[in-house]
């Protein structure tokens, strides 16, 4: 009789008390690893292509020219001469040439077949330099 | 008398404990609502390496107004996983900059090897569809793990 009358003393239900703290812990994770992927880079406007070419006096534009190794050189408008760079050395180049003419313009000429790491390297520089009024171009030998 | 004499004893029948048992409902409504909500880009990511710069920004615009264009080393462009025809660029990025109400970003996934007449190419396609804002897309680049070059 002892035995018939037992009944068991483990619970038949399952436990849910800590339900919502188990889905509280899902959606906070959910939450927290969710890494959306984010959008970086340089920033740039190109002319409009209705834009009047504008003849720009020599004096203001500075030519960065990226051969095809990667090197850099650098043909101030007016003299012609030529000065070859590091890519350590534009952005305090170009920060002594906006400090002495603000109006002046970067233009960077790349070798068609040069690798396009080498123009971003020399983009890199001059935006660290904050210069504004930069221009690229592909180097038409 | 009855009256007089309850007066003291009644207690108020309204529980004083929040009830908690409908709390899992609500977080996994929350956590289903939030699943289904997310949507991801359906864009299958390309497999480039990108050029690192040092003055890499975040760009602050939203994300269905930003259109990736891929340019792979050999030179294909790839715009919404299609392989689009260097001189096509222009006329396939045209009514999505119309769509997005002029204010269509681009952002410019080029291969650190592309040679750089096709990154020239497609920036000239895009001038011509007057999508004039772009990026070029980089990794940011620390003074620290920067490579000699």
């Amino acid at each position: 009789m002892a035995l018939l009358n037992r009944k068991s003393k483990v619970s038949d239900e399952i436990p849910t008390a800590s339900m919502a703290d188990i889905a509280f812990l899902l959606l906070i994770f959910f939450l927290t690893t969710t890494v959306f992927e984010e959008e970086k880079g340089l920033p740039i406007v190109l002319p409009e292509a209705s834009a009047i070419e504008q003849a720009v006096s020599q004096k203001n534009i500075i030519h960065f020219l990226v051969q095809q190794d990667g090197a850099v050189v650098i043909r101030r408008g007016e003299s012609q001469a030529e000065q070859v760079v590091a890519y350590s050395e534009i952005e305090g180049i170009m920060r002594q040439e906006i400090a002495n003419n603000p109006s002046i313009i970067a233009a960077v000429k790349t070798d068609p077949d040069s690798p396009y790491r080498h123009m971003i390297n020399v983009l890199d520089e001059l935006q660290k330099a904050n210069a504004e009024r930069i221009s690229l171009q592909l180097w038409e030998r | 008398m009855a009256k007089k004499r309850g007066g003291f004893e009644k207690k108020s029948k309204a529980a004083s404990e929040i009830p908690t048992a409908s709390m899992a409902d609500i977080a996994f409504l929350l956590l289903i609502f939030f699943m289904v909500s997310t949507t991801f880009r359906r864009e299958q990511p390309r497999h480039l390496s990108f050029p690192r710069a040092q003055a890499t920004q975040k760009i602050d615009e939203r994300r269905r107004n930003i259109l990736h264009v891929w340019i792979e080393p050999s030179g294909d462009v790839y715009i919404n996983d299609a392989r689009i025809p260097m001189e096509q660029v222009g006329e396939v990025v045209l009514p999505l900059y119309r769509e997005s109400d002029r204010r269509l970003l681009v952002s410019l996934r080029g291969d650190r090897d592309v040679p750089y007449r096709f990154i020239n190419s497609v920036t000239e396609e895009l001038r011509s569809a007057n999508a004039v804002r772009v990026f070029f897309h980089t990794d940011l680049e620390s003074r620290l793990t920067r490579e000699r070059r």
